[in-house]
């Protein structure tokens, strides 16, 4: 599979698990804590609770290949952020907006530069 | 230390900075060992919920050691800045007066295999078509290497590395 399909699938793959991850996660701190809480009533709590855990090892693998493949670096500020925001209600999508215009937007706009620019060389 | 200055890179990765980050990474990974051990005998005495953490420690502590030696790799083998590949590109065809364009864009594209280098062999026979004379065609030539020249930058981009 060339770069360019390959970065286009992470790119998607990291969104889709970004959301997935996000979601879950409000459920379980704004939804299944106030049961467990207030309520006593596990259920939400032990059920939703291990799908996170689950999901959040896949979100920590794509996110990381993500990092990789836009050239951030390893131990950087904002690799450790884009990795972590998977365990913090809500930070998910914003960590998604921000690495997107910071390093997801310019990587996928070489990537499309590469087929587009040479053609239009012929003009 | 009298083989310092041939391996400058090396010694980074003993400076107290970097030592300190080593401790870390290896008390950091032993942190998740002991959480998953835990969750293990959590799990043995009854607790059905600590069976899913008993597995995501060790593989969050596995991630460390990848993380580690993502890190490690990436301060001894720096990204190249786009150095050894720009200077293989020789300078536009049509500037030099002889030649076509089309020469300088395949300069850039010695593999020919990518579809970016379809692209720049279409746009080098285009241009040498139009190829014939006046300042128009130094400028086609000009535009079109400046333009390999930043494919040829961008060509490693996005692209997975691997355990490098």
């Amino acid at each position: 599979m060339d770069a360019d399909r390959q970065l286009a699938l992470v790119v998607r793959a990291y969104r889709t698990m970004a959301y997935l991850t996000g979601t879950v996660l409000i459920i379980l701190c704004f939804v299944g804590i106030p049961l467990q809480v207030f309520a006593s009533n596990l259920i939400i709590v032990k059920y939703v609770g291990t799908a996170h855990g689950m999901l959040y090892i896949i979100y920590v693998v794509v996110a990381f290949v993500m990092t990789r493949m836009v050239r951030m670096r390893v131990a950087s500020p904002g690799t450790v952020i884009v990795l972590l925001a998977g365990t913090i209600p809500v930070l998910t999508f914003v960590v998604e907006r921000w690495v997107s215009r910071k390093y997801i937007d310019p990587a996928l706009a070489a990537s499309a530069g590469r087929q587009t620019a040479p053609a239009a060389a012929s003009r | 230390m009298s083989d310092a200055p041939l391996m400058p890179r090396w010694r980074i990765l003993v400076t107290p900075r970097w030592i300190c980050w080593h401790l870390f990474a290896v008390v950091a990974v032993a942190g998740m060992a002991w959480l998953g051990d835990w969750q293990f005998r959590r799990a043995m005495a009854g607790n059905t919920l600590s069976w899913a953490y008993t597995f995501e420690w060790p593989i969050f502590a596995i991630f460390g050691v990848v993380f580690w030696v993502k890190t490690v790799r990436d301060e001894l083998h720096p990204a190249p800045a786009g150095g050894s590949q720009a200077q293989q590109i020789t300078l536009p065809a049509g500037a030099a007066g002889r030649g076509s364009p089309g020469d300088a864009a395949l300069a850039a594209g010695p593999d020919g295999a990518g579809p970016g280098d379809a692209g720049l062999a279409g746009a080098g026979s285009a241009g040498a078509e139009s190829a014939g004379s006046g300042p128009a065609d130094v400028e086609l030539a000009e535009y079109n290497a400046y333009l390999a020249r930043l494919s040829s930058e961008v060509r490693g981009h996005g692209r997975w590395h691997g355990l490098r």
